[in-house]
């Protein structure tokens, strides 16, 4: 895997404030493309806030920012329609089977008619849920929701797909699937930006970025980091980082 | 707008409504429930007033008057009883509502031309019927009086004698004064605020309490594309609940409209656009399935059904109910009913009421439609 390509998400000095809370302060980092980058922080730490500032979902209330060559200040419909995003709350539509599910994202992200069949049939066959196309997606099982919830963010081929805590309540071998999933789809260039609070997750990540109150604290490969907070210690991992970090601002 | 997405919300909103039995329920059942209860049963009319007599008198003239009495459509002798306390069983448990008691000696006042006084007894628990009874009962006496009085002059060998003042009334645009046509009509208006506010009450809320709103957002849709897509499934229900209405009316309980059937389809599509863009609205706002219903119905249903002239004419009402009735959509929407059914209008008469629904309904979207933007749509 590379990570030399250009930047398909930058952003500089991004703030957000609900009111005069401040709930991302001023933050910059940068995701190359085919890149897995992990955003890595305690509830509350702004990663939501964050992800749905790139998604376009909410305007910033300063700074800079350009997803997959859209500016997010302005260009919030032309962004929402080359990346594909994910929510920690699964976001399928229960009472309605994977393929009606299918054809109602399809539909939404204008995907032109003579391609659904083929997009369809690909989505089935990545998420091995051809047997239960018919069936209604709450019967599922939560792993088969979670496949079904990630193939419709792809539909439309995105640039880049944003998972915001998108393993959350799935067990550790679908886990593990999942994660084979994602390095796929980076060597097939589509950039992955991910949140987890899965400290043994995020060392499939090419790079990180950990957040706490809303501030940047730590920035680079899982490698890296570790490194740079235990300059000492050979058998400290990510977890110990994370306490480490996150318990030094709350002081 | 982009016809692609629509056509996806749209067909989305309708696996929803087609696998929510509530949904369903209220969609079509209660419509349909409503035209058989507001036409077979709920009457505004009285006739047949329930009537038990007891005859102390029980001379010619006095089972005379009992069958004259009972001849008449608007009463029905029940019971013909022995004693004056019978009566009062017949009027506490309610099966009777009227109670007719003739004295003894009545026909020998009568003959002796002294005053021949016979007591009526009414149940005033339901006023609206005890009323319509008091006057229904004094017309007749003065009938029975006023023939009885001709009868006598004609037989002492008088030229016939007509009393001066002869009130000939003339009933329009409800000539029979059937309460059934003007309910039925109302009921449409009552049927579309169900279809299109209280059900599409649901459909937005429903989406945050799924959380599956904050994957619409994140989806290229516009809010636009959002609401139409929404209302769409709706709008076709409602006006299917619509034509149903009319034909059921016509075919079932003989209530014709007189009017266009076009004018009549082209008030609905614009009141049905009101209700669905105010239960939007109402979506939206609550965020929440179960406040959504309830808003729904305290502002939509009730105010239909109390302020909109259908069953409580606003003129009686007290000034501040006066203005609210004229901010409720459904007054407007009776009023062209009421023209179009009842008093064979048309547009040239009635544009004013589409006037103000077309400008309630671009108010009211405009509203969801900056609501939604405001939630990042």
């Amino acid at each position: 895997m590379t990570t030399s390509g250009p930047d398909v998400i930058h952003v500089e000095d991004l703030e957000k404030k609900f009111g005069r809370f401040v709930a991302v302060d001023r933050i910059s980092f940068s995701v190359k493309k085919g890149e897995i980058f992990g955003f890595l922080g305690p509830n509350g730490a702004g990663k939501s806030t964050t992800i749905r500032m790139l998604c376009g979902i909410i305007k910033p209330t300063s700074g800079h920012g350009v997803v997959a060559g859209h500016d997010i200040f302005t260009d919030a419909e032309e962004i929402k329609g080359s990346i594909g995003y994910m929510s920690q709350r699964f976001s399928l539509y229960e009472d309605m089977t994977p393929f009606e599910n299918i054809r109602f994202y399809l539909g939404v992200y204008s995907v032109p008619l003579e391609e659904w069949d083929d997009r369809i049939e690909w989505v089935f066959e990545m998420t091995r849920l051809q047997d239960v196309r018919h069936r209604l997606a709450r019967e599922l099982p939560p792993g088969w929701r979670q496949r079904l919830a990630l193939g419709c963010a792809l539909l439309h081929r995105p640039e880049i797909v944003f998972l915001d805590e998108p393993t959350s309540g799935v067990d550790p071998i679908t886990r593990r699937h999942f994660w084979e999933f994602i390095d796929h789809l980076a060597r097939a260039g589509v950039t992955v930006f991910v949140t987890t609070h899965y400290m043994d997750e995020a060392h499939n990540c090419e790079r990180i970025v950990m957040i706490n109150e809303g501030s940047i604290v730590a920035t680079g490969s899982p490698s890296k980091i570790i490194g740079e907070v235990f300059p000492d210690r050979a058998d400290a991992d990510l977890n110990d980082v994370f306490i480490r970090l996150m318990a030094r601002r709350n002081e | 707008m982009r016809l692609v997405s629509v056509k996806a919300v749209a067909r989305k909103e309708f696996y929803h409504l087609m696998r929510d039995l509530r949904s369903l329920y209220l969609a079509f059942f209660i419509p349909l429930l409503l035209i058989f209860l507001f036409g077979y049963a709920l009457s505004l009319d009285v006739d047949n007033v329930k009537t038990v007599v007891v005859d102390h008198d029980k001379t010619q003239l006095s089972r005379d008057f009992i069958l004259k009495l009972n001849a008449s459509s608007y009463f029905d002798v029940i019971h013909h009883l022995p004693h004056t306390h019978a009566v009062t069983r017949y009027l506490d448990q309610g099966l009777a509502t009227m109670a007719i008691t003739i004295p003894p000696g009545w026909t020998k006042d009568i003959n002796a031309d002294r005053e021949a006084p016979i007591q009526v007894l009414l149940d005033g628990s339901d006023p609206n019927f005890a009323g319509l009874s008091r006057g229904y009962i004094t017309s007749f006496v003065e009938e029975y009086n006023r023939d009885r009085l001709l009868d006598f002059l004609n037989r002492k060998g008088r030229e016939e004698i007509k009393p001066p003042v002869d009130g000939r009334i003339r009933v329009w645009f409800n000539e029979e004064l059937e309460s059934r046509n003007f309910i039925l009509p109302g009921i449409i208006a009552i049927i579309i605020m169900i279809v299109g506010a209280i059900l599409t009450s649901l459909v937005i809320a429903r989406e945050y309490e799924n959380g599956t709103m904050e994957t619409v957002r994140s989806l290229p849709i516009r809010g636009g594309e959002f609401l139409l897509g929404k209302a769409i499934p709706y709008f076709f229900i409602g006006l299917t609940d619509v034509l149903v209405a009319i034909f059921m009316g016509q075919v079932l309980f003989g209530v014709v409209m007189k009017s266009n059937f076009w004018l009549m389809v082209l008030a609905s599509i614009i009141y049905l656009s009101v209700a669905l863009s105010l239960g939007l609205l109402i979506s939206v706002i609550t965020k929440s399935q179960l406040v959504a219903n309830q808003l729904a119905i305290i502002i939509t249903y009730l105010p239909s059904l109390l302020l909109s002239n259908f069953v409580f004419p606003i003129g009686n009402m007290p000034k501040v109910l006066q203005i609210a009735a004229y901010i409720v959509p459904a007054t407007y929407f009776i009023d062209i009913l009421n023209g179009l059914y009842l008093r064979n209008l048309g547009l040239s008469h009635l544009w004013p009421s589409y006037l103000v629904l077309v400008a309630m309904f671009m108010a009211l979207s405009t509203m969801t439609f900056a609501m939604l933007k405001r939630e990042g749509m």
